[in-house]
């Protein structure tokens, strides 16, 4: 790089910008093409609708728009977000409580899945937003984290919109809540013992839930215990994404070369389900690649979270690496059937626009956190 | 907490727990690399293996059905195109009124009521994508139309399919004049498919209904090829993915027949029904030395093309109504009391079993009273004066029934049934055409069935003219005939002489092997032989001896009462006549053997003599029409 344009970028960048995670950066703009490249084989040979655009351009678009958020929450001071959690947390209630009522009383039941899809997008937003909200109440607290009340009260947090979430129903994105709950309350120093209390009592309360769901919803969670129980109805997914994973091998049948997705026989129109293209068609080289991203990009926010400045960066790395660990488990675990059938996606690589910009959000907020880490040198 | 220490910033965080994650994040992505491991690499060729599986489908390709000709080439069964209206039911409108135009609009077009199409459309259960055959048997221009209609029919198409058409002696289409020989082709219907799937025949598949097409099934069908398609999700096919094996055509069949000759057979057969007024007829052409089939005609005929074609309901019940019940082969599926023509089976067993000489003389009566029935129990003959005493050749000639009532009673049940199945009657001669009667034999079985210990004397004389309890199909008669005529040798009659090329000429001959070598002399079958060429010169077959044919006729007349009389008085007779052709008087050379069988005339002359008569004129192309009517008693022949 010349003297000039160095000159020029840190002009624009100011210094604060030379502490920039650029692996972070890279390991996400490596998972958004990876998803790219998944959707447009999930979608070859499917002609679109004419006048419409292909869902990798929207992806593209939206990628555009998330890097733009990216960098916006990038260049500001994290800090400044704390101090008003309180209209975001409102925010979030409101906007998840909005979908609910505009979704039954415009659509009703027989536009429920197209109203599903609208609420699936607010929920996306709520999860990074209620990192936020999560990890200033947590730092708040970070005098008297040990004692209970610290608990308690970051249940209180969680809980409406977590139930909002549930009720919509979607099922994964409340689990993921649960799991930004645990493990920011866990690093954040909360006391394992009553953390250990309450986790043994939703064990022991996790019957009574699975009793109040869905039947359809209770068929799906348990195929995986026993996915020939019903080959033709509940389970069929999973026994045809089982069948596509294994079909990948070591290399896989190429991009847009899986017969299990091009013909149609993986409910990619779930797209929850994307991680089974990868499989059938780059195999287990493709799906270690994958995972290998998911990891590096895991450790680096990890790392974040332990040279963070104080603890509000921290738990929001924390929170976000909670989420998508969370994600990638649940994700990945239900196409090679060893976790419930639930509708979580795989961050980054499961197309939604919404997902993919707060994503990129959440990334810039993690960013800032990174760049905040040592004092500014004047 | 106790484990809170310093970390890289500025406030107390806890190693131990950052470790912790960093620990289960491992975890989670080592579990997750591993279960990709064993699904990939480890079980991945089962998981491919349960993929193919699910994804592809075999289905079978169709073989072109053989051929049929006749003996000398001519062909008799072919397969034409035919349409077939169907429908796929992802490409009809899914709007109910709208599929219901487009169907009504079809049916218009068809000439059906829409009833009928859209009752075969629900009735189908399967993928959406898959044709459902909703009409068969379309006129080529409705065919048409509906091609051109395309775009205002979405989802209706027509399927172009072969079916069979049969031809007559000239090439013309003509489904009556073998329609009993060489049958017809019909559709596999849902009961018996569930037997047949297992040898591959599919839904709607065709099969082989009557005839040789059915007999000779698995020969014409051939081998049906298999091809595995690869289909997605929704059931639409994809690609071929390989063909597993390609169809085997089904061969072409050389009938033993002479469609010409039969031609002339029917025309005959016809002339002399309609001239005497009888409903049903049968006439069968052999060839002694072989067993081979050259004409079969069993009146009245059905037309096996209507079958083909798919037949309609009210054409089928008219056949079924029919009294003469033209669907079946009179000539091996019914049973009828031989008459005199038995007295064959009589005779030889008398010369055998040592009852009598060629030339020992016994008396005949007027009427023959039974041994052990009370006096004035007699049975009558045909000729009440009685001839006088006669030898077994002149009474074979004369057909006097008297002398074989004799006969009979002398051998006794046991020899004289045991030489009624040596000649083949009572069991199927295994002719290859379906629906062969077995016939009956007189026996002491058959008299314990009854109720009776045994048969009685009067059963058994009238057994040895071949009334009462004896009862044979026409093929086993002159397959009988056939083993006199040629020395002794009971042949197995067939239809087809083996496997020809498209082009209609003999490329794998069939062989049959005889039933059996009879075990009689060839004095005796000498014997009778010589009494049958007297029956011509000497007899009462009256002027067919005056045919001026290249040989020496030799034969044998029948008429057996049947039945009960309308009236009171004359019973109904069925009459037979049955002639070969030697050479010269006794020998064993004939190539042509020829019986006629007429049902139930009422006219007391032998209608069968005048319709092998003129037969034999028409085929040997005589300038001779010795033809006598059959209603004027004065003149024809008795007996």
């Amino acid at each position: 790089m010349s003297t000039a344009t160095a000159t020029f970028v840190e002009n624009i960048r100011g210094r604060i910008w030379r502490s920039f995670d650029r692996q972070l950066f890279l390991y996400v703009v490596l998972l958004i093409a990876f998803g790219l490249v998944l959707g447009y084989s999930a979608n070859y040979g499917v002609s679109g609708t004419p006048g419409t655009l292909s869902q990798t351009v929207k992806t593209v678009i939206w990628t555009a728009i998330g890097i733009t958020g990216f960098f916006v929450a990038a260049s500001i001071d994290y800090h400044w977000l704390s101090t008003f959690t309180g209209p975001i947390y409102l925010a979030v209630l409101g906007l998840l409580a909005l979908t609910m009522l505009i979704g039954t009383r415009l659509f009703g039941a027989q536009m429920s899945i197209s109203v599903a899809g609208l609420d699936f997008q607010s929920s996306e937003i709520a999860k990074v937003l209620m990192i936020v909200v999560l990890a200033s109440y947590l730092h708040r607290r970070r005098e008297r984290i040990g004692r209970l009340s610290t608990i308690v009260g970051a249940g209180l947090v969680m809980v409406i919109p977590t139930f909002l979430v549930y009720r919509q129903p979607d099922l994964g994105t409340a689990l993921v809540f649960v799991a930004m709950l645990v493990g920011m309350l866990f690093l954040s120093g909360a006391s394992i013992g009553w953390m250990a209390l309450f986790g043994g009592a939703a064990v022991a309360l996790a019957p009574l839930a699975i009793g109040a769901m869905h039947a359809y919803q209770r068929q799906r969670l348990f195929c995986f215990l026993d996915p020939n129980a019903d080959p033709q109805g509940a389970c069929y997914q999973l026994l045809q994404a089982l069948n596509a994973v294994g079909s990948g091998g070591l290399f896989g049948q190429g991009l847009t070369a899986g017969r299990q997705n091009q013909l149609g026989y993986l409910p990619v129109q779930s797209t929850d389900f994307i991680f089974t293209v990868a499989a059938e068609e780059l195999g287990f080289v493709g799906c270690a690649i994958l995972l290998g991203l998911f990891a590096l990009l895991t450790w680096r926010i990890v790392s974040i979270a332990w040279h963070a400045r104080d603890s509000f960066g921290m738990l929001i790395a924390v929170g976000l690496a909670s989420m998508i660990l969370f994600q990638v488990l649940v994700n990945v675990g239900m196409v090679t059937g060893i976790m419930p059938v639930t509708g979580i996606p795989l961050p980054f690589v499961t197309y939604g626009g919404s997902s993919l910009v707060s994503l990129l959000f959440g990334m810039g907020i993690l960013e800032s956190v990174r760049m905040h880490t040592e004092k500014p040198t004047f | 907490m106790a484990d809170l220490n310093d970390g890289g910033g500025e406030f107390p965080r806890s190693r131990a727990r950052f470790v912790a994650l960093s620990v289960i994040a491992v975890l989670i992505f080592g579990a997750l690399a591993g279960r990709l491991f064993q699904l990939q690499v480890l079980d991945g060729a089962r998981y491919a293996a349960r993929a193919v599986a699910i994804r592809t489908l075999e289905v079978a390709l169709k073989s072109p059905r053989g051929l049929v000709f006749d003996r000398e080439g001519r062909l008799l069964a072919a397969n034409t195109p035919a349409w077939t209206l169907e429908a796929t039911l992802a490409d009809l409108p899914e709007d109910p009124s709208a599929r219901a135009w487009v169907l009504f609009r079809a049916s218009r077009v068809v000439g059906v009521d829409v009833s009928v199409l859209s009752e075969r459309l629900q009735a189908f259960k399967g993928s959406p994508y898959e044709l459902v055959p909703l009409l068969h048997g379309l006129s080529r221009e409705a065919a048409l139309m509906i091609g051109e209609m395309g775009d205002q029919l979405p989802g209706v198409t027509v399927v172009v399919e072969a079916v069979r058409e049969y031809f007559d002696e000239n090439g013309a289409v003509d489904g009556t004049l073998l329609s009993h020989l060489v049958g017809y082709t019909g559709r596999v219907d849902a009961a018996e498919l569930a037997d047949l799937a297992a040898r591959g025949y599919l839904p709607d598949d065709v099969i082989g209904r009557d005839g040789v097409e059915s007999s000779m099934e698995s020969v014409l069908r051939g081998t049906y090829g298999r091809q595995l398609l690869e289909r997605d999700a929704s059931g639409r096919t994809v690609k071929v993915v390989k063909t597993l094996a390609e169809p085997i055509p089904g061969k072409n069949l050389m009938l033993t027949i002479d469609a010409r000759m039969q031609r002339v057979a029917t025309d005959s057969l016809l002339w002399g029904m309609q001239a005497s007024g009888v409903k049903q007829g049968v006439t069968v052409v052999m060839n002694p030395q072989s067993g081979e089939i050259l004409s079969m005609v069993s009146l009245p005929a059905y037309d096996n093309n209507k079958f083909a074609a798919g037949i309609s309901r009210g054409e089928f019940a008219a056949y079924l109504a029919d009294p003469g019940r033209p669907l079946r082969n009179h000539a091996i599926s019914d049973i009828y009391p031989p008459g005199s023509t038995f007295k064959l089976v009589t005779g030889l067993a008398a010369l055998e079993e040592g009852v009598t000489t060629t030339t020992q003389r016994w008396p005949t009566y007027g009427c023959y009273q039974i041994p052990d029935a009370p006096q004035g129990q007699c049975l009558y003959d045909w000729n009440h004066r009685g001839f006088g005493p006669l030898n077994l050749v002149e009474a074979f000639a004369r057909s006097s029934d008297t002398f074989f009532y004799q006969m009979a009673i002398k051998l006794g049940l046991d020899r004289f049934g045991r030489w009624a199945q040596e000649l083949g009657f009572g069991e199927r001669t295994g002719i290859n055409l379906p629906g062969e009667a077995k016939g009956i034999v007189i026996s002491r079985e058959w008299a314990q069935a009854q109720g009776r210990p045994d048969v009685f004397t009067g059963e058994l004389a009238q057994a040895g003219i071949g009334q009462n309890v004896i009862a044979v199909t026409p093929l086993q008669l002159l397959n009988a005939y056939a083993a006199l005529a040629n020395g002794g040798k009971l042949l197995r009659p067939t239809v087809v002489r083996g496997e020809a090329d498209d082009t209609g000429a003999l490329v794998q001959p069939y062989t049959a092997e005889p039933i059996r070598i009879l075990s009689a002399s060839a004095a005796d079958l000498q014997a009778i032989r010589i009494g049958a060429r007297e029956v011509i010169t000497t007899g009462h077959a009256y002027n067919i001896r005056d045919l001026r044919l290249p040989g020496a006729l030799s034969g044998k007349t029948g008429t057996a009462e049947f039945g009960s009389a309308p009236s009171g008085d004359a019973l109904p007779f069925h009459s037979w006549f049955v002639a070969w052709l030697p050479s010269a008087p006794g020998a064993t050379d004939a190539q042509l053997e020829v019986l006629t069988f007429t049902y139930s005339a009422v006219a007391r002359g032998n209608v069968s003599l005048e319709v092998v008569k003129y037969f034999l004129q028409q085929w040997y192309g005589l300038h001779q029409d010795l033809r006598l009517d059959p209603t004027d008693l004065s003149r024809v022949a008795a007996n």
